[in-house]
């Protein structure tokens, strides 16, 4: 090759081809999303979060927990996304504009928590805690198989009604903890009490989560000695994470910020441009495909 | 003249073709980058042992979660950032530039000037990375992949870099002869891409940040081309520079070289967008980098075939020259590393690998298969030159090798494999999620037995490394040879 400058030219022909190829332009496209309001201004989604959500998006960053968990919903097309009732719709990029830094994630040791704070209140609302826990705590993969077809074997519907949603919330034993505090003593099914005793002792929960390889972050919570009454944010332990008799544990701020910041992860919204719960798009990989296999 | 054409096996001592001159000038060029670039090498040694402890801690911690949890600093999504960062800017980073600059004054064939620019640039990118781990271990990552340092430590990575780069600016300045060598485009190219990325990336997540969900974007888009446009760059360069040297060879062809350049620089840049599959995007970015990465295989099949028409009959080399056995690993590993990537890319395989281990065995394959196995075949030619006594134990570097070699093929394989499983499990809802957990953890067991042997083969290497710079080496004219006995005139005994 003869000559600097041609190499130089080439260089940097070929640099900033891509910096403008794959940042700047899809910038132009995606970069300057407002949120979506109906007619009268209302009904806005999303909105910018609280101060304690932003402290606890920091320490979800900090931690490290994007390193398992995702937060990005795909469509029926592309995986069990929502099959997994991980949302019920696929994520858009609106869904994102005030996340900063996003952690949408790229491996999902845990299951993806784009919905994570919907989930929790629809568990309340959906299930009036019937029948008693014994039959809410199912062993994993203990459900009969003629249930657990029902979600795989059909395009889930946007928005589906009710009975549907419950049966395949039973169908699936992750979501179906019971709603109301078993005898065990233990929280509903992703409210806050139970984000802090998961991250205080995730395989102490119910079945589900007893084989979970996710770490504890015991340091984000703080064990004092009770003084006077037991506080009302004190953990419900037992077993051998509870504290010593006379001692509690409560979380520190950072715990409450980032329990906040996990009750605010909810897509739930529609959005104009993401077709009632499928792709907005024509894809290559069209539904028949998108059947996941079966063992 | 070719700089590849001259210099048989048995070089420096004994050669047969260049002249007194021609030796007596290589000697002073050597002489001249000898502190910059042990300067480097030693960091990017320490920094390989002190990654390669955290990789053990994190792939064990993955499997057994409880183990030393309760502090802060060593929870487990802190030490993998950590892990990452020190050896992409620790290790790999270091090790290129000090492989860089030894390759840049040899071919410039010009003495190195001002070493003292570089030894402070040096210790600066070392002071960076120590307060970007440091930053990232108090609870400070910004939660970008790679880009986890705090700002902070990236504006001090960033005079490092400038000090770096001013003496790449001042060698080119001085250089003799016309030709620019194929080595010398690779290297170049990445000298000027690195600051551009950093910069671009820099930017557009903290200073001016982009919203939403192109932060994400930007951040992939960094990440991949930090690894081809940076550290590919540096190793493809090397693996030019390598191969005719230590047969005594011209490379095959100028023009495959030259081709494989060009597509590489365009097409590679444009990956890095399939990690983003099916996620929040438009779908044209995606497919766009999907492309970009079937185009790859042009590059991968045009460098392969020049390095394998330049090794043919040469092969058998392979058996005794250390630096030819971890380089033609490492370039054969290229190809292997951008076969998995396509595969893994394609839509209908990124349903099962998306989200699973399997991106993780992608990293590993590009960062350690290719790249750091190529900087130990450059390093176990170059220390000898800069220390003026041969490797000790020829026992050694194949224990390192084989250790290296079997350790990053477990890993690679477990990974792989794992992931497959976790993908497939994960892509069926009969299944409860813990499910895909379960099916993965065997082969992070597997994992990490395969993080043990390369813990062993990095403490071999760190050992006999320490031992060239404390000027323990033989005192020898002839190299160290992996099978003297069979190395026609070496020793009978090592």
């Amino acid at each position: 090759m003869k000559g600097l400058v041609p190499l130089f030219i080439g260089l940097f022909g070929t640099f900033t081809f891509s910096w403008v190829g794959l940042t700047v332009i899809p910038n132009l496209q995606i970069g300057a999303l407002n949120p979506q309001m109906d007619e009268e201004g209302t009904d806005i989604y999303p909105m910018p979060q609280s101060g304690m959500v932003d402290r606890g998006r920091r320490i979800y960053a900090a931690n490290g927990c994007i390193y398992c968990h995702s937060q990005q919903v795909r469509p029926d097309y592309a995986g069990a996304d929502i099959d997994r009732k991980w949302g019920q719709r696929r994520s858009a990029p609106r869904d994102y504009v005030f996340d900063s830094p996003v952690q949408l994630g790229k491996k999902r040791m845990g299951p993806d928590l784009a919905n994570i704070g919907r989930r929790g209140g629809a568990e309340e609302e959906k299930s009036p805690a019937p029948g008693g826990s014994p039959a809410q705590s199912p062993i994993p993969g203990g459900q009969p198989a003629a249930a657990n077809q029902l979600p795989a074997g059909s395009v889930p519907t946007p928005g589906a009604s009710p009975t549907q949603s419950a049966t395949a919330a039973a169908a699936s034993p992750s979501p179906a903890a019971s709603a109301s505090p078993n005898p065990g003593g233990e929280p509903a099914m992703y409210s806050e009490a139970w984000h802090h005793k998961h991250l205080y002792a995730p395989r102490s929960m119910n079945p589900d989560t007893r084989d979970s390889n996710m770490p504890a972050y015991q340091f984000l919570y703080e064990t004092r000695r009770i003084n006077g009454h037991r506080s009302a944010a004190a953990l419900q332990l037992n077993g051998a994470d509870a504290p010593p008799d006379g001692w509690e544990v409560v979380p520190t701020f950072d715990a409450q910020c980032l329990v906040a910041y996990l009750m605010s992860r909810d897509q739930s919204h529609p959005l104009k441009e993401v077709k009632g719960g499928a792709a907005p798009a024509a894809s290559p990989a069209a539904s028949p495909a998108a059947q996941p296999q079966k063992k | 003249m070719t700089p590849a054409a001259d210099i048989p096996l048995k070089q420096p001592a004994v050669s047969a073709t260049a002249s007194d001159a021609e030796q007596y000038e290589r000697a002073l060029i050597d002489a001249s980058t000898r502190v910059p670039v042990l300067m480097f090498y030693a960091s990017a040694m320490v920094w390989l042992v002190i990654g390669t402890l955290l990789a053990g801690f994190v792939s064990f911690k993955l499997h057994s979660p409880d183990w030393l949890s309760d502090v802060s600093f060593l929870t487990w999504g802190r030490l993998r950032p950590v892990h990452m960062n020190i050896m992409v800017y620790g290790w790999a980073s270091m090790a290129g530039m000090g492989t860089a600059i030894w390759l840049m004054a040899r071919l410039c064939r010009t003495t190195l000037r001002h070493p003292l620019l570089l030894v402070t640039g040096a210790w600066f990118w070392n002071i960076g990375v120590a307060i970007g781990i440091t930053g990232i271990l108090m609870g400070y990552s910004t939660g970008y992949q790679w880009l986890e340092f705090p700002p902070y430590a990236a504006l001090i990575l960033s005079i490092a870099y400038a000090l770096i780069i001013s003496w790449a600016v001042l060698m080119f300045r001085f250089r003799r002869g016309e030709q620019i060598y194929i080595t010398q485009w690779y290297l170049l190219g990445a000298f000027l891409w690195f600051p551009w990325l950093y910069a671009a990336a820099q930017v557009m997540l903290f200073v001016v940040p982009v919203q939403g969900v192109m932060q994400t974007a930007v951040g992939w888009w960094y990440a991949n081309n930090l690894m081809f446009l940076w550290l590919g760059a540096i190793a493809l360069g090397t693996v030019y520079y390598m191969i005719p040297k230590v047969i005594g060879r011209p490379v095959y062809s100028y023009h495959l070289a030259t081709i494989g350049f060009w597509t590489y620089a365009l097409f590679s840049s444009w990956t890095g967008m399939q990690r983003l599959v099916d996620g929040p995007f438009p779908a044209w970015m995606i497919t766009a980098s999907i492309a970009a990465t079937i185009l790859t295989m042009i590059p991968v099949a045009t460098v392969g075939l020049n390095h394998h028409m330049t090794m043919q009959g040469y092969f058998p080399v392979m058996r005794y020259s250390p630096t030819l056995r971890f380089t033609v690993f490492g370039a054969m590993s290229y190809t292997v590393f951008s076969i998995v990537g396509l595969l893994i890319s394609l839509r209908s395989a990124a349903r099962y690998f998306h989200f699973s281990e399997a991106t993780i065995a992608y990293s590993h394959l590009g960062l350690y298969a290719f790249f750091t196995m190529i900087m130990f075949g450059s390093m176990y030619y170059i220390v000898p030159r800069l220390v003026g006594r041969e490797w000790r134990y020829a026992t050694l570097i194949k224990l390192h090798f084989w250790a290296s070699a079997y350790g990053i093929g477990l890993m690679s394989l477990m990974l792989m494999a794992g992931g497959l499983a976790q993908g497939a499990s994960q892509n069926d809802p009969s299944l409860p999620f813990i499910e895909s957990v379960q099916s993965v953890l065997p082969y992070l067991r597997g994992r990490t037995l395969a993080a043990l042997l390369l813990t062993a083969s990095h403490f071999i290497f760190a050992y006999h490394f320490g031992l060239m710079l404390f000027g323990l080496g033989r005192t020898s004219t002839v190299p160290t040879f992996l099978n003297p006995v069979e190395a026609e005139g070496s020793e009978a005994h090592l």
